[in-house]
């Protein structure tokens, strides 16, 4: 498949305003300026683009909420608070193609009547804040942004901001929050930040890689965009492969490709030759599948009918070597340290899954333990704020459900050395 | 119309709430943790869950609101199930400290967990560890038992509007914390502890000195403090307030209390507290039976007033007294010794502006419901920072800030800085000129209504101030002046909050007048700042020179027969002397005996060395009171009464809302101290008037029978809730009289210092009031000292740090104090509170009187500042 979204990857300069125009770089933008915004808006809806974030949502959709609410000014703000482990795709997006995801925000912009966006920076991406700000500087000068964006009366102005490491701000409204200053933690929706946002303002929250799907949307239109991949939900995608694969990275593949066309085809295999033992399909919140589930198309509406997610398309591939368990404990040691602490299932039952799952680790688990764990994660799920809870919660739940014997195995141990 | 059904029973709404309040009205409760009716949702505990049919996830009834055909669940086996859970999970790091814990027994958490909890716990693991924080005074903070709901930090932040807290870290080691760490600094409002669902957030005040199913009685009384007269529950054991809480449904506060009402009520029972009577003789006050102290006032009295008339006896009222001892005081001063000598402090600046109001306006114009601030739509302050004079009433200013209502302030308000749309500091004694500016700007941008044409000729002739005239004097740039005119303009019915300081000044008749125009342009409701909880009390019970109970002038002939006739006698028709007046009639022979009652006239009026010269040369001051305070140590007697939680009665607060204030504890009862009313009572029957009251309902129903505006009033009706002007009476109807009215010449608005001068202003401290909050050890404890509050530009100028010694010296006198930097005050300004034993401000005001205010005039006073050397100190030392 031709690329696009990373089409000029392969250029050592792409981050370069030049060598992006040079490429066709704001192309889009300057037919957008001389579209009707309704228009945009409904090019986007009818090429089927869903976020890219992780939870699918239609963004045109979003966008029509936003467009309708008569409050002023509009914010545009970028998701670019990339957290979740296993999941690296915007980071290219960001270091290598930063004019795509600018031009993307300014015809995004312009389509919703905002006249400022911000990018919310995950704050361990120190080198992307650099490239981003360069990138923004030279846009500016080239009047991409600005007042007066290629003359043509449209004022866009943008900035980066950079988080402070927590994962919790990767969730809209905690990154609301954290934007305007305060402690990070999800809000009560609704409103929904369309209509009550940032400064209690309509603000439209995208991924990095949906901005970077926009100018592609009106380069080729939403008949042609609609075509590409799954019929559902079309469009390129980004995966993040990471893991015991041969050639791990980040692969731009038409929605809907398989997980085993990913592994196999994309990757190259699993490294050593050695046996596929499972994997992450999504990002560590989404269920983890075992080697022979993995012919699922990865794309939002199939994964879910094959026991998973898509989430942020970030594969985590493990071989016959891996301790499961000790993925587990791990994972859910990311999901206690994260817990931002605003609701009582998480701050305190991720802390309990967690010492559980060491004390099996450790060789002193109990008999009761795996029912314990699940009891626990039952507790939590489905009652927690926002989806983090869930998230952690189901981490538990797949892996015992999918590697029961591994779980078992430790606490049998543990009995044979105590007795010992 | 929304129909919604909660556990089968259906429920008409008409507008959407939360399910948990139409589980409410349904009669069905739900448990709850974070959710507090007086904060906004939050949803964290999770408590609240139930199950929705349609709906697949559980989900918080705090936060969602209810739709029409919405089917709610609340006790399903699903819903049992999460409760029991998170009961659980938020025992895992709760430490089951419950035999220690002050909170036991009336602890939310405690009781969810008998109520719904598992019966054990599966938690296998340690708990978090958290040392219990012993680094304020005040507020105990133990993070073990922190559930991380919030309240305390949303009260903090959105209700009282102090920020000084917050959640720290995340995770099951999230906990609350000041921003300054250690102590609180805060403004030790304590609506944390109000809110704080476990023991996480205490008081140190009575830490483990009783459980609270120890609690004997609880008391609904009226806090002694302030003017606002906030409702609050004494709660009593063994004769002794163990602590105060708001009254959560009731009163004007609606839960919220200050620092004052909440901690500092342990004045009562202050070691310090007089316990007998006390005679001078032979120079010294010495220890005196009951009897022997009647019989010897009475002598003095009969005496004095046999030889000099009744016109050499003066009296001073006490706003911290009762409605029925001020209006028995105002009576034995009128018709037991024939005297119209009777004022208090609320003459200084309560008293003279509600009377120019009600000139223009009518009777009641400042009778206006606290809540009204926070529903208007715009305000405007000056004359004093309403947060620290009448914390509560700040509130209400607040909270209309934070839902964007434009807030103007004039002259430096610490308290709102953070909450004022825009702020106007001006140069001392420049704040007239910034007023007639504001005045000519909105006579030019609103038409007037022709309402009062009488009036509106006035302003009329107000002389025209340019903003750039205002400018020039006040050094705030026209831009700004005539920004804020144009924010004025906008506002409909705003509310106009005046402190004393417009009225205690040279230009306090021009201030007043141009108040008066703001208000008339504005459409506005004026609420007059009250630093004391009667001062409206006083005002209506006649304990002023020249008024008669029920508001009624002592110049109207036939008001004067009325009363007259009712109490048999004759009243003097001769206006008697205000409370400056009596001091400087004493100091020149003319008063004779001066009986004060409650009131420290010795330390809280300005300079303090010449008041304590004219009563030193008084031939006889009777003092009651429950303190040997300043006044108390000159005096000839002094008889100890009964303190604020001691007795019966009603408080009139600054709306003028008539509460009953009622009797927690015997306290000085039981060692012989009396209510001041039957002090008085028992002096007046010795001296030939008998005055029949068994108790202070006698007294109240006489005042519903005598003054026309409290007619057929009841403490009943005062405890059926709001009782509000102009309850059953009848207020005094009469045209505008603006007879008395003088038009301020141009150069009045304009004056300005002639030279560049420091100038010395009364500090206001949100912990202390007058002289009584300073036997609260609580209070002292939260601010022991006073301070000279300065700017910090004028501080760096002089190398003052905060905390160095200060010596703030004028013509009257010198004190030295810490000094407290303030970023934005005004430069030409230092502030030095009342509050403090020998360090007053009053050491060093001068002996003014406003010749037609009557009040003192404490502007202007020019002052110099000398940093203190420790070194040299030492070494004179």
């Amino acid at each position: 498949m031709e690329k696009y979204l990373l089409r000029n990857i392969d250029n050592p300069d792409s981050a370069h305003l030049v060598e992006y125009v040079k490429a066709g770089g704001y192309k889009a933008l300057a037919k957008a300026l001389e579209m009707k915004p309704a228009d945009i808006i409904g090019e986007v809806k009818n090429s089927g683009l869903r976020g890219r974030g992780g939870a699918g949502f239609p963004t045109g959709m979003k966008w029509s909420f936003a467009a309708a609410d008569p409050k002023r000014p509009k914010y545009l703000l970028c998701n670019a608070d990339e957290g979740e482990p296993g999941t690296f795709k915007d980071r290219p997006l960001l270091e290598k193609n930063p004019h795509l995801l600018i031009e993307g925000m300014v015809i995004s912009g312009y389509a919703l009547g905002a006249e400022y966006g911000y990018i919310y920076l995950r704050g361990e991406y120190p080198a992307a804040k650099d490239i981003l700000e360069g990138a923004l500087r030279q846009a500016h000068e080239k009047g991409y942004l600005g007042d007066n964006v290629l003359g043509k009366g449209v004022a866009f102005h943008l900035s980066v901001h950079q988080g402070a490491g927590a994962y919790i701000c990767g969730e809209e409204t905690a990154l609301i929050d954290s934007l305007e200053g305060k402690r990070g933690q999800p809000r009560i929706k609704p409103p929904f930040p369309v209509n009550e946002g940032y400064l209690s303002k309509p603000t439209v929250v995208n991924n990095v890689e949906t901005f970077a799907n926009i100018p592609y949307i009106i380069e080729i239109g939403a008949d042609a965009y609609s075509k590409i991949g799954s019929a559902e939900c079309p469009g390129p995608k980004l995966y993040s492969v990471s893991g015991h694969v041969k050639k791990p990275g980040v692969y731009e593949l038409p929605m809907g490709v398989t997980l085993r066309e990913i592994i196999y085809v994309h990757c190259g295999g699993i490294a050593g030759d050695r046996k596929l033992k499972a994997v992450i399909p999504g990002g560590i919140s989404t269920p983890v599948l075992p080697a022979d589930k993995i012919d699922c198309p990865m794309d939002f509406a199939s994964m879910p009918k094959h026991g998973s997610m898509l989430g942020s398309g970030a594969v985590m591939v493990f071989d016959e070597t891996v301790d499961l368990v000790k993925v587990c404990l791990r994972a859910t040691k990311f999901f206690e340290h994260e817990s931002c602490g605003k609701c009582t299932p998480c701050r305190e039952g991720v802390g309990w899954m967690r010492s559980i799952l060491e004390r099996i680790v450790k060789g002193a688990g109990t008999g009761g333990d795996i029912e314990l764990l699940l009891e626990v994660a039952k507790n939590i799920a489905g009652k927690t704020f926002c989806p983090l809870g869930d998230g952690a919660a189901s981490v538990v739940q797949h892996f015992i459900k999918h590697f029961r014997n591994e779980f078992e195995e430790h606490i049998e141990k543990s009995k044979v050395g105590a007795s010992a | 119309m929304i129909t919604v059904t909660i556990n089968g029973k259906k429920l008409l709404l008409e507008k959407p709430v939360t399910i948990l309040d139409a589980a409410k009205r349904a009669g069905i409760h739900i448990p709850t943790l974070c959710h507090h009716e007086i904060l906004e949702a939050f949803g964290g505990c999770r408590l609240c869950l139930v199950e929705i049919e349609k709906v697949p996830r559980l989900q918080t009834s705090c936060t969602m609101n209810v739709t029409d055909g919405m089917v709610v669940w609340t006790e399903t086996e699903k819903v049992v199930e999460a409760r029991k859970a998170m009961l659980e999970f938020l025992l895992i790091n709760h430490a089951l400290d419950c035999p220690y814990c002050d909170k036991a027994g009336e602890c939310d958490l405690q009781d969810l967990s008998m109520k719904y909890g598992p019966a054990a716990g599966r938690f296998a693991e340690g708990k978090r560890k958290h040392p219990e924080s012993y680094d304020d005074p005040i507020i105990v903070r133990n993070m073990e038992r922190c559930i991380s709901c919030t309240r305390c930090v949303r009260m903090c932040e959105r209700v009282q509007g102090d920020s000084a807290i917050s959640m720290v870290n995340r995770t099951s080691k999230t906990f609350v914390e000041p921003f300054s760490g250690g102590r609180y600094n805060c403004e030790y409002c304590g609506n944390c502890l109000t809110v704080c669902p476990v023991g996480a957030i205490m008081s140190r005040l009575h830490k483990h000195t009783y459980r609270p199913w120890y609690i004997e009685k609880e008391v609904n009384t009226v806090c002694s403090y302030c003017g606002v007269g906030c409702s609050l529950t004494a709660q009593v054991r063994g004769d002794s307030i163990v602590r105060v809480v708001p009254e959560m449904e009731k009163g004007l506060n609606k839960g919220l209390l200050c620092n004052r009402g909440r901690f500092g009520y342990d004045y009562v029972t202050s070691p310090q507290r007089l316990k007998t009577p006390l005679i001078r003789k032979e120079g010294e006050l010495q220890q005196a039976t009951w009897s022997e102290a009647f019989a010897f006032i009475a002598q003095k009295l009969k005496e004095i007033k046999e030889k000099e008339g009744g016109s050499a006896i003066a009296g001073i009222a006490s706003a911290r007294c009762t409605n029925e001892d001020n209006y028995v005081f105002q009576k034995f001063l009128r018709v037991v010794l024939g005297s119209n000598n009777i004022d208090s402090v609320a003459g200084f600046a309560f008293a003279p502006a509600q009377r120019f109001f009600e000139n223009i306006f009518g009777q009641g114009v400042t009778a206006n419901p606290l809540h009204g601030i926070s529903r208007s739509d715009g305000i405007f302050i000056t004359g004093a920072d309403p947060t620290t004079v009448n914390p509560i009433l700040g509130l209400q200013v607040r909270g209309a800030s934070r839902k964007r209502v434009p807030v103007v302030t004039l002259g430096h308000m610490p308290g709102l800085v953070r909450f004022a749309t825009q702020r106007l500091v001006p140069q001392p004694l420049t704040d007239t000129a910034v007023l007639a500016a504001l005045v000519t700007e909105l006579i030019k941008r609103r038409p007037l209504s022709g309402e009062k044409p009488a009036f509106e000729e006035i302003i009329g002739k107000i002389p025209p101030v340019s903003l750039k005239d205002a400018e020039e004097r006040s050094g705030i740039p026209a831009g700004e002046i005539g920004g804020c005119a144009e924010i004025l303009s906008g506002m409909t019915n705003p509310a106009l909050i005046i402190g004393r300081d417009s009225v205690q000044s040279s230009r306090g008749q021009e201030n007043l007048l141009l108040l008066a125009a703001l208000t008339y342009l504005l459409n506005g409701r004026i609420y007059l700042l009250s630093e004391l909880p009667n001062e409206q009390g006083l005002v209506d019970m006649g304990c002023l020179p020249d008024m008669l109970p029920g508001g009624r002038p002592l110049a109207v002939e036939s008001f004067r027969k009325r009363y007259g006739e009712f109490f048999s006698t004759e009243i003097p028709a001769a206006p008697g002397l205000s409370l400056m007046e009596s001091i400087e009639g004493a100091k020149a022979g003319k008063i004779k005996a001066l009986y004060i009652m409650g009131e420290n006239v010795a330390y809280n009026v300005p300079d303090t060395a010449f008041v304590k010269e004219a009563l030193s040369s008084l031939e006889f001051i009777v003092v009651q009171d429950i303190f040997l305070n300043e006044t108390a140590r000159l005096a000839h007697v002094v008889l100890p009464t009964l303190a604020w939680s001691e007795k019966e009665g009603s408080y009139t607060n600054l709306e003028r809302r008539l509460q009953h204030v009622r009797k927690a504890v015997e306290g000085a009862r039981s060692s012989g101290s009396m209510e001041d009313w039957r002090i008085i009572a028992e002096i007046s029957r010795m001296l030939g008037t008998e005055m029949k009251y068994s108790d202070a309902g006698d007294i109240l129903a006489e005042i519903a029978k005598v003054s026309p505006l409290h007619k057929g009033i009841t403490y009943g009706d005062m405890d059926a809730g709001e009782f509000l002007w102009p309850y059953k009476g009848e207020p005094l109807r009469h045209d505008v009289s603006i007879a008395g009215i003088e038009i301020p010449e141009a150069g009045s608005l304009l004056k300005k210092p002639e030279k560049e001068a420091l100038y010395v202003g009364i500090e206001r401290p949100l912990f202390h009031s007058a002289t009584q909050s300073r036997s609260s050890s609580a209070l002292n404890s939260i601010l022991p000292e006073p301070y000279v509050r300065l700017s910090r530009a004028l501080a760096q100028r002089m190398s003052i740090a905060d905390g160095d010694s200060v010596a703030v010296s004028t013509s009257a006198g010198t004190v030295e104090l810490p000094a407290l930097l303030d970023p934005d005050m005004p430069e030409g300004m230092v502030l030095v509170a009342n509050n403090f034993a020998d360090r007053g401000v009053f050491r060093v005001m001068s002996w003014r009187m406003h010749a037609a205010t009557k009040s003192p005039v404490l502007d202007g006073m020019e002052a110099t500042l000398r940093k203190i050397d420790r070194k040299t100190a030492e070494v004179s030392g």
